[in-house]
């Protein structure tokens, strides 16, 4: 029944104090939230406890959501603000955030299965190793634009920065997903993709 | 100046004017190297659409409402109180204090003429009757409550911060 009730209905409805609406609202966006998270932590149990905290910050601070935007969009604000945050707790320092070979070298390390078995060498696996492989800020952009369903306009105020500005990262992603996927299969990569 | 590749996918994003597409439109069906690379940026297109979205552990919806369960059942009931109740109290007394004091200011005649004011004919001796009325102990008892309300509040902060 409440799977078929509108975020903002589901909103209304735990504002007046149905905490079950609320659960329905964590079941509707948990994977995208964990998956944003995941961009930043590259580790399960870390993610889930970034997604965790959005989700009971976002709880907190539901009767100052303006309605403005998409419920989503205001989501994702809290997750890409708690993810980064947390990276600056963790004194990863901003230069590293930005080094993109730091993030290339990340390999196979959330990745139990062979490479070269059938199951690995599947094409969702080759692209999720790939994006793992972004900047997080790259790794959002394309996540927010492909899964989260959001506009340029939109992506621009959950990073904080210009709507042209996010066009530039989208683009640069593609180009350094494409490049990446490339380093991993070679030649192959036509053929996967 | 825009590279190929940014015109074909601000067409494929569809961020393009209804005559700019017509013109890339043309391009890919005319131009052989926009037509390949037209091709190609299509299937990373529905490749990237294609990706899978990480699933969080069967218990996560169940953990976070836990977490909000526990959360809210910590809140002692002064952090209940609407802070707007707080917020009202406080506008009264200032608004009571500000009326007193304007009307205080009111009674002094300032324009008596070739000397100085005498402070002593200052008629605030009729505000004596409020302050020692019922009116009076009850704008003190309120006035001690809203100070040891805000004691409670230093006092919590600080040993939060120590602790």
């Amino acid at each position: 029944m409440q799977s078929k009730l509108s975020d903002i209905e589901l909103i209304q409805d735990t504002l007046n104090g149905d905490q079950s609406a609320y659960a329905a609202l964590v079941k509707r966006h948990q994977r995208l939230v964990f998956t944003l998270a995941m961009r930043f932590v590259k580790n399960r149990e870390d993610a889930e406890e970034v997604a965790q905290d959005c989700f009971v910050k976002a709880y907190r601070s539901l009767s100052s959501f303006q309605q403005q935007s998409k419920f989503s969009t205001w989501l994702y604000t809290i997750v890409y603000t708690t993810a980064m945050t947390l990276l600056r707790k963790k004194r990863v320092d901003t230069s590293s955030i930005d080094d993109e070979s730091t993030y290339m070298q990340i390999e196979n390390k959330t990745y139990g299965m062979d490479e070269h078995s059938a199951e690995g060498r599947s094409r969702s696996f080759y692209l999720n190793k790939a994006i793992d492989e972004l900047m997080p800020d790259d790794a959002t952009v394309i996540t927010l634009f492909y899964k989260g369903e959001q506009s340029l306009e939109e992506i621009s105020k959950v990073m904080g920065i210009e709507p042209n500005t996010v066009k530039v990262k989208l683009f640069r992603a593609r180009q350094r997903l494409k490049q990446n996927l490339e380093r991993s299969l070679g030649n192959e990569v036509n053929e996967l993709i | 100046m825009s590279t190929i590749e940014e015109k074909l996918w601000d067409y494929i994003d569809g961020n393009c004017t209804p005559q700019e597409a017509e013109a890339i439109k043309m391009l890919i069906e005319t131009d052989e190297v926009y037509h390949k690379k037209y091709n190609e940026l299509q299937v990373l297109n529905s490749t990237i659409d294609g990706m899978e979205e990480d699933e969080p552990s069967m218990a996560f919806t169940y953990n976070v409402m836990e977490c909000i369960r526990a959360e809210e059942a910590r809140v002692p009931l002064k952090a209940r109180v609407d802070s707007r109740i707080i917020w009202g109290i406080s506008l009264f007394f200032i608004l009571t204090i500000a009326v007193l004091l304007v009307y205080a200011l009111s009674s002094i005649k300032l324009s008596a003429p070739g000397k100085l004011t005498d402070y002593t004919k200052v008629p605030v001796s009729q505000l004596n009757g409020l302050f020692t009325g019922p009116i009076g102990k009850g704008f003190l008892f309120f006035d001690m409550v809203m100070g040891l309300f805000v004691m409670d509040k230093v006092l919590r902060r600080r040993g939060m911060s120590k602790g």
